[in-house]
């Protein structure tokens, strides 16, 4: 701090030099004040004097009162005075401005932190900013972490001046003191050099906790190589830094969490919609124009031209009466689990399971289905394997189609909803399935099915006429693909292929006896082939009734 | 020339901590004036043509930005120095500063060092 000087007294701005010439008006005498330097900062009179006075402030000559009537000494002693009060002043000024500074250093300080939001880098700010203050050698922010009850150094200053791996330790005097939730100035550091956390050339150490209520969060530590560095001013500003500090970093605590919580969130959401999506499948939603099930919304609805595909296993309910419930619960989901996939691979989706049945829809085109049915036939030959190893009966399933127009939409109420379809082309479907019973064949499709088809030459196909459905108007031609067959069974449809057509082109033009003649000679060559036998018997049938001079070659369907 | 310097506020406290902030300058010579409002500001700066002005905004009895449109647009006393100090979170616009013809604009709570090192940069000690 600045001291008073003569200089500061006879400034302008004091009417000292005025009083001082009073003064000397009185005394009549010849009167020089010059500085320490022997400047002269007044005089009065001739410059005649024979007496010297030294102006004496906190034991130290600042000045000289010289005169001719050895009367200095009442100037002298008037001068004094002014010096204290003036000292006073420069005193209590040099005070205000000392909290004024530490004012606007909170000040920019809390600026610094409001634009902070991280933890580490509001300890960073915190201890550039302590040690700016409050000069120190060596500085540390540590936090305790209650969750893995460890200590993490957030920001460091100087060599660390603690051993890092004493400071892990459990039960450390550091410990004890960052934990204590006090602020204090350790005078008597022997204890903490005792145990070796601490530096040698460490002479002095401040800290202040990190706390918010109750609850402590950490510490800020500095310390020094100086002896007795640290001042009750030094600790009531580290107190100050750490208050604010603390509250800062209990916020961005608290932002972490918020930001870890909503992680969390999105996460357990992201695992319920792909749960959701296993009993409504993404491309039901997709085509309601959704991409979670959270938008669908009752009323929602769709129409397209897809391919329905059925699935029945054939014998099952004999198959079903020789297991108990839990045996067929399991066989279903064993069939299921090995048809999905292949479902899915060829770009369906399965809409329904219906018991032994299932129903899927291939949204793109009726190629996918066919491609899938035919994989199922493969996969249900695999099954059977393993099946037969088990000594358990094979099983045999009909896969029928159709395409046509299919509503998808939400129906039900507000409470309760589900994904539906509604469509005629889910009947024909089911009813083209049922025909597989029939014609004994393991695969077939509609007409309209077959018309969506482009790469037809990829599959065997054979035209099994026309049907009329029970229940319908109008007949439909279906046809059997065959591509399923075992090698033999296959070739052997195929070198009757040609005969077989003209059975049916016969049998489409009520030609029954020729019908019944060309079925009869696929019979003959491949006794297999169970569809032709089913023709032959049904134009038998026909022929026998001595009816076919009426009857037009359309199956009738009784039954589902 | 003598030097001098005027420190204008109405609040008694900051021109204390401001004189207190520059007493430096008084030991090298540098006359120190202050005024409570814009009028008597204006008074001195006629009078006394000081080199340097800390000239708070907010005032009663015109504020600083008159005073220092005054000074530099109609008095066209352009080699006046001001800086205008304002209180921090109500900042105006650096462009009315500029546009009454301040030098330099800061805000309070003032940092002292940096109040101290521009004065004698402008006063060139």
């Amino acid at each position: 701090m600045a001291k008073a000087t003569l200089k500061n007294i006879f400034s302008k701005k004091n009417n000292t030099a005025e009083l001082v010439k009073d003064m000397v008006a009185h005394l009549d005498a010849n009167i020089r004040i010059e500085d320490e330097n022997g400047k002269v900062l007044f005089s009065f009179g001739e410059a005649v004097y024979g007496y010297e006075f030294p102006v004496v402030l906190e034991d130290e000559i600042i000045g000289t009162v010289k005169d001719n009537k050895n009367e200095g000494g009442f100037i002298v002693e008037f001068l004094v005075v002014l010096l204290q009060k003036e000292q006073e002043r420069k005193k209590l000024g040099s005070e205000v401005l000392n909290l004024y500074q530490e004012i606007n250093l909170i000040f920019n300080f809390s600026d610094k932190l409001a634009q902070t939001i991280d933890a580490t880098a509001i300890a960073e700010i915190a201890l550039e900013e302590a040690i700016h203050v409050i000069e120190s050698d060596y500085g540390v922010v540590a936090l305790w972490d209650e969750e893995n009850r460890v200590m993490k150094v957030e920001a460091s200053r100087g060599d660390l001046f603690f051993d890092q791996q004493k400071i892990n330790e459990e039960l450390t005097l550091l410990r004890k003191i960052v934990l204590s939730g006090q602020s204090e100035i350790i005078s008597d550091i022997s204890l903490l050099k005792e145990t070796g956390i601490i530096l040698p050339e460490v002479q002095s150490v401040i800290f202040s906790a990190l706390r918010v209520k109750h609850r402590i969060m950490g510490a800020i530590i500095l310390a020094s190589n100086q002896v007795d560095k640290y001042t009750a001013g030094s600790l009531k500003l580290l107190t100050t830094l750490a208050l604010q500090s603390s509250s800062a970093i209990e916020s961005s605590l608290l932002y972490e969490r918020n930001i870890r919580e909503a992680r969390e969130r999105e996460e357990a959401m992201r695992r319920i919609f792909e749960a959701t999506e296993k009993f409504v499948p993404h491309q039901f939603l997709k085509s309601l124009g959704h991409e979670v099930i959270t938008e669908v919304k009752l009323g929602d609805q769709v129409e397209k031209i897809v391919t329905v595909l059925f699935t029945d296993i054939r014998n099952y309910t004999s198959l079903s009466e020789q297991m108990t419930p839990e045996e067929t619960f399991a066989f279903i989901c064993l069939f299921n689990e090995r048809m999905g996939p292949i479902i899915r691979e060829n770009h369906g989706f399965i809409n329904q399971y219906l018991g032994d049945s299932i129903m899927a829809i291939f949204p793109v085109n009726a190629s996918d289905a066919l491609q899938a049915a035919v994989a199922m036939q493969g996969e249900v030959g695999e099954l059977n394997k393993v099946l037969e190893e088990n000594n358990k009966a094979a099983i045999q399933i009909g896969i029928g189609m159709h395409t046509g127009p299919l509503i998808m939409g939400i129906t039900g109420d507000f409470d309760r909803m589900d994904a539906c379809t509604i469509s005629d082309t889910v009947n024909t479907a089911s009813r083209v399935e049922s025909l597989t019973k029939h014609y004994k064949a393991s695969i077939l499709l509609s007409e309209a099915s077959l018309n969506q088809i482009e790469n037809k030459a990829d599959f065997h196909l054979r035209n099994l006429g026309l049907v009329q459905l029970k229940g319908k108007h109008h007949s439909i031609n279906v046809h059997e693909c065959f591509s399923c067959d075992g090698q033999e069974q296959l070739n052997n449809k195929l070198n009757t292929l040609s005969i077989f057509n003209e059975g049916v082109t016969h049998y489409l033009g009520n030609a029954f006896e020729k019908a019944n003649e060309a079925f009869k000679k696929v019979t003959e060559i491949d006794p297999d082939d169970r569809t032709a036998r089913f023709f032959y018997n049904f134009s038998q049938q026909i022929l026998d009734s001595g009816a076919h001079e009426n009857k037009v070659g359309i199956v009738e369907m009784n039954e589902k | 020339m003598e030097q001098k310097l005027l420190i204008v506020d109405d609040e008694a406290h900051i021109r204390m901590l401001l004189e207190q902030t520059l007493e430096d300058l008084e030991d090298e010579g540098v006359e120190f004036f202050s005024a409570q409002n814009g009028e008597e500001a204006l008074e001195i700066i006629q009078a006394e043509n000081p080199q340097l002005v800390f000239l708070d905004v907010m005032m009663p009895k015109m504020n600083g930005m008159e005073v220092c449109r005054r000074v530099k647009k109609e008095l066209k006393l352009d080699k006046v120095f001001i800086v205008l100090l304002t209180a921090k979170g109500q900042e105006l616009d650096r462009q009315k500063g500029q546009e009454v013809g301040a030098d330099l604009y800061m805000t309070k709570p003032f940092d002292p060092e940096m109040i101290l090192n521009k004065a004698k940069e402008v006063l060139g000690l």
